[in-house]
């Protein structure tokens, strides 16, 4: 395990690796040394006794500290030390006779990942942090990385209920007679890796501001039918338009052709116009339109040769359901 | 397990022509949508079951040789298909019960990946 | 039952290990055509399918779908199992088919979570 973190970010991932990499083996080489070491660390003079390591061990609570003359680090003495000294009665002695000198220490700018591979190779519990300049900045224990770790793992989590929060009170914010939020996609033709992307997108958006799970999965599922149907049957590919009201969702689906011929044919369970190879990929059950009609409480199509295909659909939503807290409760206020 | 049987047992819906269902004993099951995997992985006398309904289906089915086709979902063939079927002499079955429940059922039965 | 459970009958190979595996799965649906999985399956169920497109995953996303079991040992490309990391959604390989994984898992307790398209 000599790699480049850097190739993880470059992305080179094979297969195989793609599957071992977890979120916290993403931190591992997402976090550098400076955001999870100790910063005060408590250090020592070669020439002091051994007593002093006793004392400054039981009073700041570790097992272990960097031992430095001036500015220039020394060596090393941990707990280990202390008690060989201690089975000599030795506390008298100078630090400099127990401390170890043979000490590997790693940088600040360092990714965890490589303070790991020491931790896990090196059986060493502590490592002295430098900088640029080569002057010791901080400590590094096992329990850093752990801690390090665990706090960016909440920090995502966080983040995501911050941005919850604030996409919620969103409409109570803004003060309009009407307020509307408006997410525009262009969908290509054919492109089914990306497929799906838009509707994705759409149904977070939902669940941030705060739409219930059915909603959002109402509105996803027929997007996700209408996003593919851009895909796979127009000429051009088209735009899905998503306009968020706190009572009500509506979704438009452009495209400029072919157009349906027969819309009540087109409509029915089953009926596809998809070539074999579109069913190879999972579509074309003639399905689509249908679960459109199922999950949305209106829904039109209008379809002409000559302008394409409109299809317009909107949810209305219940008092529980409605997007944007606490705005009901605003309006009445001020009605 | 005769195919008359497993009509009997998980209530299904011949529509095409009757045959003597009591002689028919399938040699296993197979399921997939894909007609390309059907094609690869169904073996002959297969009972196979699917949610398409389009006359590929028919195709495909004679050409493996398959002794029936369970339609799952209350997916209704079109008369151009019954029709086909009929003619490749292909048992055509629907069912209102998913393929998951299908194939379980017929799991139950003793009917295995043959 | 549990992801993990589910993996253990299909004799599965989960291929994005970050999952939360203790995930409860309510029950089956097997199909390969994705809007027949939007028509009709039921929250937190295990889809089977015979595809390994992105698009699944994305199915599976929009449909609340708990697991997601690739039938007859498909590995799929590097872009659906990326997705599946993304969404958190348990992608899981099985060398079994279709029809014997439906059978085993039906055997093993797990209803049908579909729900019938014209009531």
């Amino acid at each position: 395990m000599d790699q480049e973190p850097s190739r993880f970010k470059g992305k080179i991932i094979t297969d195989q690796m793609a599957e071992d990499i977890t979120r916290v083996e993403e931190l591992a080489y997402d976090l550098r040394i400076s955001e999870v070491m100790t910063r005060d660390v408590a250090t020592l003079s070669p020439d002091q006794p051994m007593r002093d390591v006793l004392e400054v061990f039981r009073t700041v609570r570790i097992s272990g500290a960097p031992v430095t003359r001036g500015n220039e680090l020394v060596g090393i003495v941990s707990i280990e030390d202390l008690i060989q000294c201690l089975s000599k009665a030795d506390l008298d002695a100078p630090v400099k006779n127990y401390m170890t000198t043979q000490m590997i220490t790693i940088r600040d700018t360092d990714t965890v990942v490589e303070a790991l591979k020491i931790f896990v190779n090196l059986r060493f519990g502590r490592l002295p942090v430098m900088d640029e300049n080569g002057q010791l900045v901080g400590i590094l224990t096992k329990g850093d990385v752990t801690r390090g770790i665990l706090k960016a793992l909440q920090k995502d989590y966080q983040e995501e209920e911050v941005r919850r929060y604030r996409a919620r009170h969103l409409f109570e914010d803004i003060e309009s007679d009407r307020t509307s939020l408006i997410l525009r996609y262009n969908i290509r033709h054919l492109d089914f890796t990306h497929g799906g992307a838009a509707s994705s997108q759409i149904k977070r958006a939902l669940i941030r501001l705060g739409a219930s799970p059915k909603v959002a999965r109402r509105v996803g599922i027929a997007v996700y039918e209408a996003e593919m149907n851009l895909i796979i049957h127009t000429n051009h590919g088209g735009i899905i338009r998503v306009e968020i009201e706190p009572h009500q969702i509506s979704i438009d689906a452009y495209d400029d052709g072919p157009g349906i011929k027969d819309i009540e044919l087109a409509m029915k369970p089953g009926y596809s116009t998809a070539t074999e190879a579109i069913r190879e990929l999972g579509f074309g059950a003639g399905m689509g339109l249908v679960n459109i009609a199922r999950c949305m409480d209106f829904m039109k199509l209008e379809s002409s040769e000559e302008t394409g295909t409109h299809l317009k659909m909107k949810v209305f939503l219940k008092e529980e359901d409605k997007v944007g807290e606490g705005y009901a409760a605003t309006k009445e206020a001020a009605a | 397990m005769t195919l008359d049987q497993i009509i009997q047992s998980l209530n299904l819906t011949v529509v095409t022509e009757p045959q003597d269902f009591a002689s028919i004993t399938p040699s296993g099951g197979y399921t997939s949508d894909l007609l390309s995997c059907v094609m690869a992985g169904a073996k002959s006398k297969n009972i196979w079951v699917t949610i398409q309904s389009h006359a590929n289906i028919i195709a495909v089915a004679a050409l493996l040789d398959l002794a029936a086709i369970i339609i799952t979902e209350g997916a209704e063939p079109n008369q151009a298909t019954i029709q086909k079927a009929n003619e490749e002499g292909i048992v055509l079955l629907t069912t209102r019960m998913q393929s998951y429940e299908t194939v379980g059922r017929l799991w139950e039965l003793g009917v295995r990946l043959g | 039952m549990n992801v993990k459970d589910v993996i253990a009958i299909v004799n599965g190979k989960l291929l994005n290990p970050s999952a939360d595996l203790d995930r409860e799965i309510k029950g089956g649906c097997g199909a390969d055509l994705m809007s027949d999985v939007l028509a009709s399956i039921q929250p937190e169920a295990v889809l089977l399918t015979g595809l390994a497109n992105p698009q699944v995953v994305r199915t599976a996303q929009m449909a609340d779908v708990a697991a997601i079991v690739l039938v007859r040992g498909k590995q799929p490309p590097q872009e659906t199992r990326l997705l599946a990391e993304e969404e958190g959604i348990p992608l899981i390989t099985s060398p079994y088919g279709m029809f014997e994984l439906c059978g085993r898992l039906f055997q093993a307790g797990l209803k049908s979570l579909e729900s019938p398209v014209n009531e």
